[in-house]
C-alpha cells in the first residue's frame, strides 16, 4: 500500500511545483475559475434567472459547451486507439496526455451540467436506490452512466499506467489491456449517447435525424485531436517530454479526415433539409440565413464553416500539416470552428422556432459567458496540473524512491529509487 | 417531531402567529443541525441561509421521497409542512390536497377551434387559479396563437420563384417555375402564428386563434425522458410533476412537442393577495425556483368534480371538459358528433386534448 | 534575479485580469438583479362582466367562501372581464322545467342533475326601469298601445337596442320583434304557438328554430357550463342571450371584446416585429373568390 500513497503524494506535489511562469499561469486560471464558483453560488441561491435562457430557448451556452466537451472527451480515443490497437509507438509514449484531456473534459462536462441544472441540490435524486434512476427510459440516465463510467475508466487507466511507470514496472496486461479496449468502445458510446440525448426528440426537427451520432463523432474527432495537438505542441515547447513528430502527424491526419467527413455530413444535412424545404427545415434556415429578420447566429455559423473549410483544405496539404507553427494555427481554427458549429450552432437553433412556431432569439448573458469562461479556465488549470504530474512521471522526474526491494513482492522487477520531482525550470506544463 | 408539527399546523390561526412560527423555526433548525450533520451538503447549507420562512422546512423537504413512493403518513407530514409554510408565507389559510385520481375517470378536453376568439381569458384565468409566477419570470401555461387567414391574388399568379425566368425575352414573369407567387402566403404555413398579437378587439375578421396547452398525452414524451421520474402520468390521465423531486434538467421541456412546459427560472413572484389558497400537492401549490411546471387540467378542482378554470372562463364556451370513460360526458359527445383532430397526431403521443369544429 | 521580476509581472497581469473580470461580472450581475418588480397593488376591479359586455354584469363580493376567503369573482384589470369564479353558482336560480326530451342526453337531466341558470331579467335595462311591473308599465295597451299585427314598422323607442327596426337582420330579415316578443305581455317572450316564455329561459324560444344548436347546447357541446363537470353534479348552464345578442347576431355572433394582455416577450427579445415580417403584407385580394371563411365565432 505504501508505494501507492507515496505515488499520490509525489504526483500531487509535482502538480504544484513549477517555475514562476507556471505559477503565474495557474494563478491566472485559478482567478478566472473563481468566477465560476461565484456563479455557481449565485445560481444556487437565485436559480437560473441571471441567464438569458427562457422557456423558448431552454438550453443555452452551458448545454452547448456540454455537448462540445463530451466530444473532446471522446476524442481521447484518437490517441488511445492507434497507440494500443496499432501499437503506434510514438503515440503510446504520450497516450497519458490524451487520457488527461479526457479526464479534464469529462469533469468540465459535469461542471457545465451542474450549471445547466435548475436544482443542483437535488442531484441525489439521480442516485439509484436512494433516489430514482429512470433507466433505461430516460436517455439522460444513459448519459449519466456512460460519462461517469468513462471518467472512471480513464482515471483508472491513466493513473494505473502512471503508477506502474512511477514504480518502474510494466503494466499488468491482463488487467490493463481489457480496460483500454473497453475505454475505446466506451469513448464512442459517450458521444453516441449524447447524440441520442438530443436526436430522439421529434419536436426538434433540426436534431431529429439518424445522422446525428456519426456527425457528433466525426466533429468530435476533428476538434478533440486538434486540442490534443495544441497540447502536444505546447508541451513539446515547454517541457522535457519528448513528443515525436510522427505522433502529431498521425493526429493531424485524423483531424483531416474526420473534419472532411464532418463537412460532408454537414453538406448532406443542408441539402437534405433545404432541398424539399419543409417546415422542419426552419431551424436550419434560421441558422444559415436567418428568418423573419432574426439572424443572430448567421455570422457565427458562416465563420465556423469558413474556418472549417479553410482548415480542411490546408490540412490536405502536407506542407501545412507538417509545419508545426502552421499546424497550431490550423488546429485552433478547427477547434473554434467546431465549437461554434456543435455548440451554439447546434443547440440553440434546435429551439428556434419552438415546437409551436415561436421565433425567439437567444444570446447568452454576460453571466453565462463569464461562468463558461470560468469553467474553461478551471478545466485548463486542471489539465495543466494533471499533465504536469503526468509528464513528471513520464520523464522520470518523479520515481519511486524507497527502501530497496519493497515493491518486489509481487513483481519480479526491482524498484529503482529516486528523489522526487523538483520543480526545475524546464518543466512547466503550460497549455494553449 | 411529526406530532409536534401536526399540532402546530392545526392550531395556528395562521396569519396571527408569525412569532410562534419563528420560534418553532429556530427549534427545528437546532434539531436539524444535530440530525443533519451527517448529510451536510454544501448546497443544502446554502439554502438554509436564505429566507427564514423558506428555510423552515427546507431540510425536511430536501430529504423527502418522491411523492409516489411516500407512505400515507409521509404524505401527511409533507402536506402539513407545506400548509404551514404556505400559510405563513402568504398570510392566509392555505390547504394542500392530496386527492388521488378518481376511479373510472379519464380526463379529456375538447376545444372548438371555430369558436375561439383569441381573447386570452383562459391564459389569465389559469394564472389566477394555478399560482403561476406573475413576472420575472412570467409563467403562463396556455399560449394562444393568432393565425392569419391566407389570401390568394390574381397579380401573383404569374409571379414566383425564381424571378425573371419567363420564356419570352425581357419577360419578368416566371410563372412560378418552382414556387408560385401565391405560395408566399402564410395560409400555407402552419408554424407561423403570432403569439404577441394585441388588437383593439377580438375576434378579427382576417384571423383565427389557436390555444395550445398541455395535451396530457397518453404516451407523453416528457415522462419518458425524465431522468428521475419526477413527472409521471396519474391513472386519470393527468401528467403531473412532483415539484419537490424535479431536478430542473429541462429534458422534458425539449421533448414536449406542444411547448407545454414552463420552467421557474428564478424564484416565482406570486403576490400574497393574488395567491389561490385552495391547492393540490401535484397541482397549483406554489412552486420553487428551478423546477418545471405545466397545465394539470386544474386537478385541484377537477378531482373534486369541478370544471377547470379555463373552461369556466371561456366567454364563448369553446372549451369543453369531461370524463372520456363516460359516454354521456360532454367530451365523449363531441368525439361522437363532431369533427375532431389532435395536434401533431403524427408523433403518436395520443393527446387527450382534442380540437374540434362544428 | 531577472526571473523573479518576470514572475512578478505575470502575477501582476493575472491579478489585473482577475480584478477586471470580477468587475465586469459584478456589473452584469447588478444589471440583472435590477429587474423591476411590478407588484400588483392596484385595487381589484369590482364591476365586471361575464361574456357580453353590458349584458352580463357581476359585482365582486369579498369573502364568499369563508374557509379560504375567496371573492365571488376575480376580474381582469385591463378589460373588466371575469377571469375566475370563486362561486360558480353566484346569483343563480334553478333552471326550471326543461322542454321535451328530444335528444339522447335527456336521460342525465331526468336523473336529477342540478341545473341552474343566472336569471336574465335583472340584466335587462328597460325591464328593470320599473321594479314591479317591468315592461308592462309602459306597454300596457294604453300608454303604448298594443300593435295590431306583426307588420314591420319603425320603432318609436329602443333604437339603442335595434337601430333600424325595418332592417332587423335576425333570420335574414324574415323576422320581426313580435315574432319573439309578446305583443300583449311585454314582460315575456313568445314562441310560435303563442306560449309565453320567461326572459330567463330564452333557450326555449331560440331552440324552436335553431334546433341543431339547441341539441348541441343540451348535450353541452355548444355554449358554456360552469360548476361541476361530474355526472349529476350541479352545473350552471349559460343561456343563449348570455353570449349572443339576438338583435345583432347576424352581424356579430359574438360581440368583439378587448383581449387580455399579450404574454411578456421572451428574455432578450425587444419586440415581436418578426412575427409581422411575413404577415400583413397582403394586398386586398383581387379575386373575389377568396376561399370561403371557415367562419369563426363572429
Amino acid at each position: 500500500m505504501f508505494p501507492k500513497i507515496k505515488f499520490a503524494i509525489d504526483f500531487f506535489i509535482c502538480c504544484w511545483k513549477g517555475s514562476a511562469k507556471y505559477y503565474a499561469w495557474l494563478a491566472f486560471l485559478g482567478a478566472l475559475s473563481l468566477i465560476f464558483f461565484f456563479g455557481l453560488y449565485q445560481q444556487l441561491t437565485h436559480g437560473l434567472i441571471f441567464t438569458n435562457m427562457n422557456d423558448q430557448v431552454s438550453w443555452g451556452l452551458y448545454e452547448s459547451n456540454f455537448i462540445f466537451l463530451v466530444g473532446v472527451a471522446a476524442a481521447a480515443v484518437t490517441v488511445v486507439f492507434p497507440a494500443y490497437v496499432y501499437h503506434h509507438k510514438q503515440l503510446k509514449s504520450i497516450v497519458i496526455i490524451g487520457e488527461m484531456v479526457a479526464i479534464t473534459a469529462v469533469n468540465m462536462v459535469m461542471l457545465f451540467i451542474l450549471m445547466h441544472m435548475g436544482r443542483v441540490d437535488r442531484l441525489w435524486h439521480l442516485i439509484p436506490v436512494i433516489g430514482i434512476f429512470n433507466f433505461p427510459n430516460s436517455m439522460l440516465t444513459w448519459d449519466v452512466i456512460v460519462l461517469n463510467g468513462y471518467l472512471g475508466l480513464n482515471v483508472v487507466c491513466a493513473f494505473y499506467y502512471l503508477y506502474k511507470k512511477y514504480t518502474g514496472q510494466h503494466p499488468n496486461d491482463k488487467f490493463y489491456s481489457p480496460l483500454v479496449y473497453i475505454s475505446i468502445v466506451w469513448a464512442l458510446s459517450i458521444h453516441t449517447v449524447t447524440a441520442f440525448l438530443i436526436n430522439t426528440m421529434p419536436p426538434r426537427p433540426m436534431w431529429f435525424h439518424s445522422m446525428m451520432p456519426i456527425k457528433f463523432i466525426s466533429t468530435a474527432f476533428a476538434s478533440g485531436p486538434s486540442l490534443i495537438i495544441i497540447a502536444f505542441l505546447v508541451i513539446k515547447r515547454t517541457t522535457a517530454l519528448k513528443v515525436e513528430d510522427e505522433a502529431i502527424e498521425l493526429l493531424s491526419q485524423i483531424v483531416t479526415w474526420c473534419l472532411g467527413l464532418a463537412l460532408f455530413l454537414a453538406m448532406s444535412e443542408i441539402v437534405t433539409e433545404l432541398y424539399p424545404s419543409t417546415e422542419h427545415s426552419f431551424s436550419l434556415k434560421y441558422l444559415l440565413f436567418g428568418k423573419h429578420g432574426l439572424s443572430g447566429l448567421v455570422p457565427w455559423i458562416w465563420t465556423s464553416f469558413t474556418l472549417n473549410i479553410i482548415a480542411f483544405l490546408l490540412l490536405l496539404n502536407p506542407k501545412f500539416r507538417k509545419n508545426h507553427k502552421r499546424l497550431l494555427i490550423i488546429c485552433i481554427m478547427v477547434f473554434i470552428g467546431v465549437w461554434i458549429d456543435k455548440g451554439m450552432g447546434l443547440v440553440v437553433p434546435g429551439f428556434i422556432p419552438t415546437p409551436i412556431g415561436e421565433f425567439a432569439e437567444y444570446t447568452p448573458s454576460l453571466f453565462e459567458v463569464m461562468n463558461s469562461i470560468g469553467i474553461w479556465a478551471f478545466g485548463l488549470m486542471m489539465f495543466t496540473m494533471l499533465a504536469k504530474g503526468g509528464i513528471g512521471v513520464l520523464t522520470g522526474e518523479i520515481k519511486y524512491s524507497c527502501e530497496p526491494g519493497q515493491g518486489s513482492r509481487r513483481n519480479k522487477e526491482p524498484l529503482v529509487c529516486h528523489p522526487f520531482c523538483s520543480g526545475h525550470p524546464g518543466s512547466t506544463g503550460k497549455e494553449k | 417531531m411529526s406530532e409536534e408539527k401536526k399540532e402546530i399546523a392545526n392550531n395556528i390561526p395562521v396569519p396571527a402567529s408569525l412569532k410562534q412560527g419563528e420560534e418553532e423555526n429556530k427549534n427545528r433548525r437546532d434539531f436539524l443541525k444535530d440530525m443533519g450533520a451527517a448529510a451536510l451538503v454544501g448546497a443544502a447549507a446554502l439554502l438554509t441561509n436564505s429566507d427564514d420562512i423558506e428555510a423552515k422546512s427546507t431540510w425536511a423537504e430536501w430529504f423527502q421521497k418522491n411523492y409516489r413512493l411516500m407512505s400515507d403518513e409521509e404524505k401527511k407530514e409533507a402536506i402539513a409542512r407545506l400548509e404551514q409554510r404556505y400559510s405563513e408565507e402568504y398570510g392566509k389559510n392555505v390547504t394542500v390536497d392530496n386527492v388521488p385520481a378518481m376511479k373510472g375517470v379519464l380526463f379529456g378536453y375538447a376545444l372548438n377551434i371555430q369558436k375561439c376568439i383569441g381573447c386570452r381569458r383562459c391564459v389569465h384565468a389559469c394564472v389566477k387559479e394555478n399560482n403561476q409566477s406573475r413576472n420575472n419570470p412570467e409563467i403562463q401555461w396556455i399560449r394562444v396563437i393568432r393565425m392569419e387567414k391566407g389570401n390568394f391574388s390574381l397579380e401573383d399568379t404569374d409571379k414566383g420563384y425564381p424571378a425573371g425566368s419567363g420564356y419570352k425575352s425581357g419577360d419578368n414573369t416566371s410563372y412560378g417555375v418552382q414556387v408560385g407567387g401565391n405560395a408566399y402566403k402564410d395560409s400555407g404555413v402552419v408554424l407561423e402564428g403570432q403569439h404577441y398579437y394585441q388588437p383593439e378587439n377580438v375576434p378579427e375578421k382576417d384571423a383565427f386563434y389557436f390555444p395550445i396547452q398541455c395535451m396530457q398525452c397518453e404516451k407523453p414524451p416528457c415522462v419518458k425522458v425524465c431522468p428521475v421520474r419526477a413527472t409521471y402520468r396519474d391513472p386519470d390521465g393527468i401528467v403531473v410533476i412532483d415539484y419537490n423531486w424535479c431536478i430542473g434538467c429541462r429534458m422534458c421541456q425539449s421533448a414536449c412537442p406542444y411547448w407545454a412546459r414552463r420552467f421557474n427560472w428564478g424564484d416565482p413572484n406570486l403576490p400574497k393577495e393574488e395567491m389561490n389558497p385552495n391547492t393540490h400537492y401535484l397541482g397549483n401549490r406554489p412552486r420553487v425556483r428551478g423546477v418545471m411546471e405545466k397545465c394539470t387540467f386544474c386537478l385541484q378542482r377537477t378531482r373534486k368534480g369541478r370544471y377547470t378554470s379555463c373552461v369556466e372562463v371561456c366567454p364563448v364556451g369553446a372549451r369543453k371538459f369531461g370524463n372520456l370513460l363516460d359516454p354521456e360526458s360532454e367530451v365523449r359527445k363531441i368525439l361522437d358528433k363532431k369533427k375532431v383532430f389532435r395536434l401533431k397526431a403524427d408523433l403518436n403521443t395520443y393527446p387527450k386534448f382534442f380540437y374540434f369544429i362544428d | 534575479m531577472k526571473k523573479v521580476k518576470l514572475s512578478k509581472l505575470y502575477i501582476l497581469a493575472a491579478s489585473c485580469v482577475l480584478l477586471s473580470s470580477l468587475l465586469i461580472y459584478k456589473l452584469s450581475y447588478s444589471q440583472n438583479t435590477e429587474q423591476p418588480k411590478t407588484q400588483q397593488n392596484e385595487q381589484p376591479v369590482t364591476d365586471c362582466f361575464e361574456s357580453r359586455e353590458g349584458y352580463t354584469s357581476v359585482t365582486r363580493v369579498e369573502n364568499v367562501a369563508p374557509k379560504h376567503g375567496f371573492p365571488n369573482v376575480k376580474c381582469s384589470q385591463t378589460t373588466g372581464g371575469v377571469l375566475w369564479w370563486g362561486d360558480a353558482y353566484d346569483g343563480t336560480i334553478p333552471m326550471g322545467e326543461m322542454p321535451i326530451c328530444g335528444d339522447y342526453t335527456c336521460g342525465s337531466y331526468e336523473k336529477g342533475e342540478d341545473a341552474v341558470v343566472r336569471p336574465r331579467e335583472p340584466q335587462l335595462k328597460y325591464f328593470n326601469l320599473n321594479p314591479e311591473q317591468h315592461c308592462a308599465f309602459c306597454h300596457n295597451g294604453k300608454m303604448v298601445p298594443f300593435p295590431k299585427n306583426k307588420k314591420p314598422r319603425l320603432l318609436a323607442a329602443h333604437q339603442d337596442i335595434v337601430a333600424d327596426s325595418l332592417q332587423l337582420m335576425h333570420g335574414r330579415a324574415a323576422f320581426w320583434c313580435l315574432d319573439c316578443h309578446s305583443a300583449t305581455n311585454r314582460n315575456r317572450l313568445i314562441d310560435h304557438w303563442g306560449n309565453e316564455i320567461s326572459f330567463n329561459q330564452p333557450q326555449k324560444l331560440c331552440g324552436k328554430c335553431h334546433g341543431e344548436v339547441y341539441i348541441d347546447w343540451r348535450m353541452g357541446i355548444h355554449g358554456k357550463r360552469t360548476g361541476m363537470w361530474v355526472k349529476g353534479g350541479k352545473k350552471r348552464w349559460w343561456v343563449c342571450t348570455e353570449c349572443h345578442n339576438p338583435h345583432t347576431v347576424q352581424t356579430n355572433r359574438f360581440n368583439p371584446l378587448k383581449p387580455e394582455p399579450a404574454p411578456a416577450l421572451p428574455k432578450g427579445m425587444k419586440n415581436a416585429d418578426h412575427e409581422q415580417s411575413e404577415h400583413g403584407l397582403h394586398k386586398e385580394p383581387s379575386l373575389s373568390s377568396a376561399p370561403a371563411n371557415p367562419s369563426t365565432g363572429h
